[in-house]
């Protein structure tokens, strides 16, 4: 499975997806990440993926088969 | 009950009909929500479990070597890769604190750095965040900023 983290106030939630699946259902799911990534993108959000064992943050584009992508808040100091 | 509510009213945006009960935090606003709060529609319950779920997801960031390492000293260093001899320490649900090795002039006038999140988000989760931008993205660091002369718990964490 992959999935697409979004890091929010409930600390987080999933949107997950079996890339090996050739479904309408599974498509509309890929695409609704895809949507949600450039949507938080053009917010100020980051994107990090799995890299290994571990994050890393990741200005590329959207590929279903990566295991796990993560919504970074955007920061402001103070 | 809010996202019920919400579809009562006819408020549920649109695009959000797939992604059902996902709460996007960019597309709302957050000005008005009290520090170290997550909002007035949040219990406690709502607390807990997404200090939990916070938790999960920052050892999945963070990787378990780094995960290890700040369960047992309580920080993480991660070293400037702008400014030769400045260490960034980061403590979950603190300022950052910027070390120099003797000698060094701090690059900023106080020591401690001021990062919040734009929306609310549990301490851990934007630990595990603030140490991806500090590894990978130093100059957004640099660039927001806010240097303070006291270390101090962040406000719009929780």
């Amino acid at each position: 499975m992959a999935r697409l983290i979004i890091a929010n106030r409930r600390g987080h939630q999933v949107l997950e997806w079996d890339p090996a699946t050739d479904t309408e259902e599974v498509k509309a799911v890929i695409a609704e990440a895809e949507r949600i990534i450039r949507e938080a993108r053009e917010q100020g959000c980051k994107v990090s993926r799995k890299v290994g064992d571990h994050h890393e943050l990741y200005d590329g584009p959207f590929d279903p088969n990566v295991e796990e992508y993560q919504i970074i808040a955007p920061i402001a100091g103070g | 009950m809010w996202a019920f509510i919400r579809r009562l009213l006819g408020l549920e945006e649109p695009q959000q009909e797939l992604s059902g009960d996902l709460e996007l935090p960019w597309r709302r606003r957050w000005h008005q929500t009290l520090k170290r709060s997550a909002g007035p529609d949040f219990t406690r319950q709502d607390y807990r479990l997404a200090r939990e779920r916070a938790r999960e997801v920052a050892r999945v960031t963070l990787g378990e070597e780094l995960w290890q390492q700040l369960e047992r000293q309580g920080y993480l260093d991660v070293p400037s890769k702008r400014f030769p001899g400045v260490t960034y320490r980061l403590r979950v649900g603190l300022r950052i604190e910027v070390i120099c090795a003797p000698g060094v002039e701090c690059p900023w006038p106080f020591p401690y750095l001021c990062i919040n999140p734009k929306y609310p988000l549990p301490e851990l989760e934007f630990f595990a965040h603030l140490y991806l931008y500090v590894r990978d993205r130093e100059d957004e660091i640099i660039r927001v900023a806010a240097p303070q002369p006291w270390n101090q718990v962040l406000g719009r964490t929780f």
